[in-house]
Order: structure tokens, then sequence, then C-alpha cells
């Protein structure tokens, strides 16, 4: 550790080799072993060889193929909607201090706190078919709203409120790396607002974009509580549609490879996530 | 004295805590996944009755919630089989002994049949599909309705008048996704039953072929397909049997198929109104389903659990499940009271049709899947 | 992405000119995000508080036709409620401590060193999250089985460290990266020693995001059920495994609005510590200005 930072880039192998050997050991003992053999298990069957027919069976699956599909678009629409809810209040909380300050961010972090299962509920009686929405437009003499509930937007709406929390905390701490000074200097060379924001706020904030995106697909992908109980029976998100394979329909090999053909997407995500951590590395030494 | 009474009077009893203290005795662990009135019966009933009737012996009620949770429990029980270790796991109240995949040829389940139960010999033979899981308490699926939207004599009672009725009142039924809770599921396997000439008999565990299915779930689907534009939200269906009984406490619809058990107790709680409607098809009764216990073979405590499998069996016990629980005995009724089927006569029929889990049940939900739940016009 | 950007940063910016100005005396920005996330954010929260006190509330009334406090007295004077929460926070607070211990230098490795296989490595933990976990229940069962750690608090601990190592690894390696190394080879220049640069340049600035970091795996711990059910059962039953199992498929929703109401006490406190730590305060600390 105290040598470390004298090392630069080139040197410190071995120092960094033991400072990540605990979480690593860790990772391949009980993460990385147990994936592996889950995957040598879609492709190899003792006894008969190698096939790879539950992965030819998946990609010409129409079924499968719209659960895909559908899994896409849905992370896709989501992670931009939370980080679009998130940008605004981060920024405001960045630059604000003082007791409405402070509300706005415990409210918005609130979400939290809160397990998928009581945002369901909550989501039910709140927007559902004669939630309290409902009641109050009721109550007013306005008509009733057509409930989202079971509706492809049901968990869209839901995914966004809970996961508004880990999106706004990693915005939040990335433009803990924006420096105030840097921001009045631009101001004072007459800088607009969107000048700053594209200019000097972005570029430093743009690890934690891409972190929080990177998070945001790994949840979506595996999300189930929501889609689940909110969602339209078809098609079905991943999450849902794997463990239905596996558990209902009794059918590990194909829910393995369902989970196989995720973690790839996942992991191509990931990579950019990497590549980007690397180039950083680059650019700021 | 009926069903709606005597369910208010066991729901009036609190809940009871677990008590997780290890003492010397030997300690059985009992999973159950089912509903919270399956577990407070199993702590307040049966637990005191089987302690003092086995002094030494502590029944451990673990509720595990939701079914994942169990569902992991007996993987780690499979995983335990082969590393000839303890699972931790000697007696499940409710599973399907058919499941996990693989784990009856591994040898997991107990086979009940040759376990020596002295009441075993006293089962209603229809409720026993395999060996390997033991039915102890039944229940049925029925109809249950606003009767303040319909009224009482205008309600359907056979199959045709409930399609006609679905299509007079759109928007106003719905049921839950088969693979998520009974009340849909045997709604589904009763349309199975209406397109393959009412005969429940026809589906067996071990009878299964593709062509016959391929043609009655054919047939099966378009009947469901023909009604999803006149259900809720044009063709929408709930997570799970009380995600429907919430939507008509809420009066959103009129009817749902609903659990009896149940049914009764959300109108003994106050979650359904007084005014909620119970009625069963008269052509063709809703199906019904027998919960089945298992044991695991590699069970620290078998013979423990299996004391505890013949217990749930005796005349006391099954006594209990008609009386306090307002389920259906899973033992003839003739090793039972007479004056205790007398009471019950109106409430509780002498059979109900059921049908087979395995691959009846998959062919039947992945089906649906497949082939309704997609069909949906949002226009 | 730029529709979003354009208005805030001129929010932000214009709170900045009044920072400088030193008074202002409404922020309206912040009534304007208070008053869209109260209806957002509060209202379902309230709902299911209502719901907490209510016995009987149907469609159409405003307020539960019956309410009281049935529910609560069931709920609360049950042991194993009150055992649950405190097995959770024990389970909860040591595996973030150890988690912390572990990744943190990792991270700083990760993010600082180079070696071997570090980028590998580093996409290695991905697995942890991408993977779903049905597919490694059997093996991960096993290995509990064979160390005997099936249905015991250390267990249940390994397992859900493995949880955490995503996020106590991938966060705080963004935060290390973007610390300013010139204020480092400044401090350095100067003659301050490693240590002391790490301590007072390098640790101030990453502190937000290694906050951010702890707080979420501190919540996400402490609500994570999936590798409890599979490790813990039957012996350890964390509160979020009781709250579920109320839940999940019950009838009275009121269980679960209990409990929840009952947790939001902790989780205000720990929210407003996290200001403290998150807040604007200290990123200005952390800048030295």
């Amino acid at each position: 550790m105290i040598s470390a930072p004298r090392s630069r880039v080139g040197g410190g192998g071995l120092s960094g080799l033991l400072l990540v050997a605990l979480p690593v050991l860790l990772l391949l003992w009980l993460v990385l072993w147990p994936v592996l053999q889950a995957f040598v298990g879609t492709l190899y069957f003792p006894g008969k060889g190698f096939s790879a027919a539950s992965y030819v069976y998946f990609f010409s699956d129409a079924y499968s193929l719209r659960n895909l599909w559908l899994t896409l678009w849905v992370t896709a629409l989501t992670s931009i909607l939370r980080v679009a809810a998130a940008m605004p209040i981060a920024l405001y909380l960045r630059f604000r201090t003082g007791s409405i300050a402070a509300l706005v961010q415990s409210l918005a972090l609130f979400p939290l706190f809160v397990p998928s299962v009581l945002v369901a509920y909550a989501f039910i009686r709140v927007l559902g078919p004669n939630g309290i929405v409902d009641t109050l437009l009721v109550a007013v003499h306005l008509p009733k709203l057509p409930s989202p509930y079971l509706q492809p937007a049901g968990p869209i709406i839901g995914l966004v409120w809970e996961g508004l929390p880990l999106t706004l905390l990693l915005l939040l701490s990335g433009l803990g790396r924006v420096s105030t000074a840097s921001v009045e200097a631009a101001r004072d060379l007459g800088a607009g607002g969107v000048t700053i924001f594209t200019r000097i706020i972005l570029p430093r904030i743009q690890s934690s974009i891409i972190v929080a995106l990177a998070f945001n697909v790994l949840g979506l992908f595996s999300a189930f509580t929501l889609p689940y109980l909110l969602g339209p029976a078809s098609p079905e998100m991943m999450g849902p549609y794997m463990q239905r394979t596996f558990s209902d329909n009794a059918d590990p090999l194909n829910a393995t490879t369902q989970a196989v053909i995720t973690f790839a997407f996942c992991a191509a995500f990931g990579l950019i996530y990497v590549r980007a951590i690397a180039k950083g590395r680059k650019g700021l030494r | 004295m009926n069903r709606r009474e005597f369910l208010m009077v066991s729901t009036a009893a609190t809940l009871a805590a677990t008590t997780r203290f290890a003492s010397a005795a030997t300690r059985l662990d009992m999973y159950t996944s089912s509903d919270a009135n399956i577990s407070d019966f199993f702590s307040n009933i049966i637990k005191p009755a089987f302690e003092s009737a086995n002094s030494g012996t502590e029944l451990n009620v673990v509720i595990a919630r939701p079914q994942a949770a169990l569902d992991a429990v007996v993987q780690r029980a499979l995983a335990a089989l082969s590393a000839k270790a303890d699972p931790q796991l000697d007696f499940i109240e409710q599973y399907d002994p058919l499941l996990p995949a693989g784990g009856i040829d591994a040898g997991l389940w107990t086979d009940f049949s040759k376990a020596g139960l002295k009441n075993y010999g006293t089962l209603n033979k229809l409720a026993i599909q395999t060996p390997y899981g033991l039915p102890y308490r039944g229940s049925q699926v029925l109809l249950a309705y606003d009767t303040t939207k319909l009224a009482k004599d205008k309600v359907p009672k056979t199959f045709a008048d409930l399609v006609a009725w679905i299509k007079a009142n759109p928007g106003q039924f719905i049921y839950n996704r088969p693979d998520k809770g009974g009340s849909g599921n045997n709604f589904v396997n009763r349309v199975v039953h209406e397109v393959s000439g009412r005969d429940p008999s026809k589906f067996k565990v071990d009878n299964f072929d593709q062509a016959t299915a391929d043609d009655v779930l054919g047939k099966a689907w378009a009947v469901l397909n023909d009604l999803a534009p006149s259900l809720y939200d044009k063709g929408a269906y709930t997570a799970g049997n009380t995600a429907s009984l919430q939507l008509l406490a809420q009066g959103a619809v009129t009817m749902i198929p609903a659990w009896s058990d149940q049914a009764l107790q959300a109108i003994a709680k106050g979650v359904l109104p007084e005014t909620t409607g119970l009625v069963q098809l008269t052509d063709l009764a809703l199906c019904g389903d027998f919960s089945k216990a298992v044991i695991p073979t590699n069970a620290a405590h078998r013979d423990d659990a299996l004391k505890l499998a013949d217990f749930l069996l005796s005349q006391e016990m099954q006594t209990a499940i008609i009386e306090k629980l307002g389920g259906f005995p899973a033992v003839d009724w003739s090793s039972l009271p007479k004056d205790l089927h007398d009471k019950y006569a109106d409430v509780i029929p002498s059979s109900i049709p059921t049908f087979p889990q395995g691959k009846w049940t998959t062919a039947v939900q992945d089906g649906w899947y497949r082939n309704v739940a997609p069909n949906i016009s949002r226009t | 992405m730029t529709d979003i950007a354009r208005l805030p940063p001129a929010g932000a910016l214009s709170d900045l000119r009044t920072r400088v100005r030193r008074r202002e005396p409404v922020d309206w920005t912040g009534i304007a995000f208070l008053t869209g996330l109260a209806i957002v954010i509060l209202l379902p929260l309230i709902v299911t508080a209502v719901w907490a006190f209510a016995e009987v509330w149907r469609f159409p009334a405003i307020v539960p036709q019956r309410m009281g406090l049935g529910y609560w007295q069931e709920t609360l004077t049950r042991n194993d409620v009150w055992q649950a929460l405190w097995l959770s926070l024990s389970i909860t607070t040591t595996v973030t401590v150890i988690s912390a211990a572990i990744c943190f230098p990792a991270a700083y490795a990760f993010a600082r060193l180079d070696f071997p296989g570090r980028n590998v490595l580093f996409l290695a933990f991905l697995s942890v999250q991408a993977f779903p976990k049905f597919g490694l229940i059997v093996a991960t069962a096993t290995i509990f089985l064979t160390l005997h750690l099936v249905g015991t608090f250390w267990g249940v601990v390994l397992i859900q460290l493995v949880g955490t190592l995503l996020y106590m690894i991938w966060i705080p390696v963004s935060a290390f990266q973007g610390v300013d190394r010139r204020l480092e080879e400044a401090a350095r220049d100067v003659g301050a020693g490693p240590m002391r640069v790490f301590w007072s340049i390098t640790l101030p600035q990453a502190l937000p995001t290694l906050a951010a970091a702890l707080l979420i795996t501190f919540v996400s711990t402490f609500y994570e059920t999936d590798a409890a059910w599979l490790i813990g059962l039957p012996n350890v039953r964390t509160m979020p495994m009781v709250m579920i199992s109320f839940i999940n498929n019950a009838l009275e929703v009121q269980y679960g609005a209990v409990l929840f109401v009952f947790l939001w006490v902790p989780s205000f406190v720990l929210m407003l510590a996290a200001r403290r730590v998150m807040g604007a305060d200290a990123f200005a600390k952390g800048l030295g200005g």
C-alpha cells in the first residue's frame, strides 16, 4: 500500500497482485468455478459428448428471442430514464447546501430502503385499478386513469422508481470530483450552462455514468420481482423467464443456457466499462 | 357450524412465534412455503400435539416463503445427497416430489408406500399420484364473485354459462398465470377438461403423450384465446392467487377463480367484503389438489420425520384439518367418524377432480405462455 | 442526454452564483425538486404507511374504513422479529467491514497499479451479479455443505460477502481513478511521504464515492435474501427473510406495511449520516475549499 503510489504504471506487479489476491480468490472459489461448471454443463454431456443444441434451440425459438428482445429494450429505456431522472437531482445536490437539499437527498435515496416486493404492493395500491390515484380522481369527479398495472409500462415505472437511488449515488459521487473552483473559473470566462456541463462536468463524471449504466444493465437483466408482479404475462423479461424455465418447467439445461446468454450480454457491457477505465487511466496520467 | 364460522374461529388465534431454542431433544426441521394460514396451523395445532405424543422431539417449523426459497433448500438437499452431508432438512409440508429434475432418480425422496406407515392404507387412493409424495390435506378451486354486481341467482353454474357471462361482461373476469398459483392453473385445467369430454380420469401422471397433448391443448388454447379479449384489461393475467383476490377486493373485477380455503379466510379477515359470493360449477367442478409432504432419504432425523408423516394421517389431525383449517381430508371418509362427515357434508364434497402434476402440468403451463399469453389486443 | 443536460446545469449554476453572492432567500430549484419527489416517492410510502394502520380500506374511500393498531401489536410482540433485526444488523455490519477491508485495497490496485491479468480479473467480478443465482445453487451448496457452514452465521457472512465484491471493487475503482494526480504530485514535490499523500490527498478525494459504495453495500446486504435462504435456513433468519415471508402471497398487506414502517427509523438515520459524507459540504472539504 505504502509503496503503491510511488511504483507508477509498469511497476508494482507483485504488490498489485497481492492487494487483489483476497477478493480474487474468493471470486474464483465461490463464483467463477461454479459459473464455469454451469457453463460446461450446457455444452458437455457425460457419456454423450459435446452438443450446442440448447443454444441452437434458444436462437431459433421465436418465443425466447422475443423475451430477450423485450429485456434489451426495457433495460435500455429504464437505464436512460434513471440517468435522466437522477442527473438533474445530482447536479442540484452537488452545488447546493442547506436543509432543503438535505431533504431532497433523503427523499431521493429513500427507495434504496424499500424491498422490491413492497414496491410492487405500493405500486398496486397507488397506480393499480381503483388505487389511491383513482380514488382521488373519483373524489374530485374526474375520470379514472388507465392503470399501467399488468401493462408493459408497469414494471418500467416500478424499476425506475426502485433504481433511482443507486444511479443518483453514483452520479453524485462522480460529481464530487468536479471542483467548484473549475466551474467558477469557467463561469468567469463567460461559459454558459450547457458548455460547462458538456466541457467541464461531463468529462469528469464519465466513468461514473458508465458505472451507473453498467450496474443498471446488470440489475435489469436479472430483475425478477417487479417485472413478474407488475408486468404483462408475455413477453417475459429474462429474469422471470429463466426462473420459470428452471423451477416450473424443471428444465435446468435450458434455464442455464438462458443464463449463459444473459451473462454474455452483461459481460459485453462490462467490457465497455473496463475499456473506459483503461482509457481513463491513460488519459489522466 | 359451517366452514365460514369455524374459519373465523381458527383465524382468531394469533400467530405464534416459532421457537428457535435448540434444546437437547431431537429437533425436526420441518419446512413450509405455504401461506400463513398453513404455517400457523402447524405452529399452533400440529406442533403441540406432535410434541406431546412424542416426548423428546421438537418440531421446528421453518417458514421458507417465497417458493424460490424452498426450491433453493431442496437443491441444497440434492447437493447434500451427493456430498453425503446433512441437508438440515427433515420434512417439507408441501412440495412436488417430481421436482427437482432428476431428484427421484437420484433417490432424493422417501418412497412412502414402502416406509411402513401405519396409516398409509387409509389414504384416499385418488389423492395419490406418486408414492414419493404423501397427500395429507386437500383444497379446491371455485369461483368467487362480488354479489353487489352479480346477483346470486344470476351466477353461472356451468362452464358454458361462465363463458357466456365473461363475454357479456367484458373486463370483469381475470385468472392468474397458471404457473404462479393454483387458482388460475385449475381454471385452465378446467378448460382442458371441458374440451376433452369432462373426464378428469383421462389425464394421469404417467400417461402423457405428445400427440394427445397437441390435440387437446390446441383446443383449450382456442377456447382461452377466444375469452382473452373479454378478460380484465383485454387479456391481462395476474401474477398469483392473492393478486387476483386483491383485484376482486378493490372492486376492479367481478369474478375470479379462487382457492376455497383462501377465499373463506379472506372473507373472515375482512380482506374480501362480506358481500363476496362463492360458487362451484355443477357440470364438472373446478379442480382441487392435495398437498403432498415429502421427506428426503438423507434427512438426519428421517425416522422422526416418518413419525410426523404418520401423525398427520391420524384421525385426530385429519379432523383438525377439516375443522381448524377448512381443508379437505386426504384419508378416506370411511376412516373418519361418521358424524364428522354428516356435519360437513354440504361444504366438503366427497371427491374432487384433480389434474396430474409432472409432464401434463408442464405442458399446460409452458404451452399457455407460448399460445395464450402473447395474444393480447391493446387497441 | 443533451436534452436532459440543458436545464439542470443552468439551475446548478444559478445556485452557484447565489452562493457567491452569499445569500439567497428562497431555494426555488430545491422546492421544485422537493415537490416532485414528494409526489413520486412519498405518495406510495404514505399509502403504505396508512395501510399499516388500516384494518379495512376499500375503494372508493379516501381514508380507511376501519383503523387500528392490531397488526402492530401482532407483529412487534413476536420475538423472532426483534431477534431477526438484531441478527441482520450484525451480519450486515460484519459483511460490510470485511468487504471494505479486502476490497478497497484491491480497488486501489486495480485503479493505479499495473499487474498481469488486471483487466481480465477486473472484468471477472462482473460474474458476481451477471450470472443468475439458480444456476449456481447446487455448486455453492456443495461447497458450504462440505465446510459445515450451512445454517451458520459465518456461512451467511461468507456468501453475502461474495455478493458485495462487485459493488466494493467497481465503484471504488472509479473513485481512485478520478483522483486528481496533479494534486498528489504537487504534494510529493513539496516533500510529503506516500502515506501522507494517500491520507491527505487521495483518500479525501475518493471518500464520497467510497461512502456511496459502503452505503449501497450495507443496504443491499441488509435486504439480500436469495443467498441467505440457501445458506441460512433453518437456523439463521434475517429481518428481510421474516419480512418477505410476511409479505409474499399474504392476504393482508398490513404485516409487510408494519415491518416496513418499522424500518423507516433506522433508514432515515442512515440517510442523514449519508448526507454528512456525501453532501456538498463534504465535497468542498475533500477539495480543500
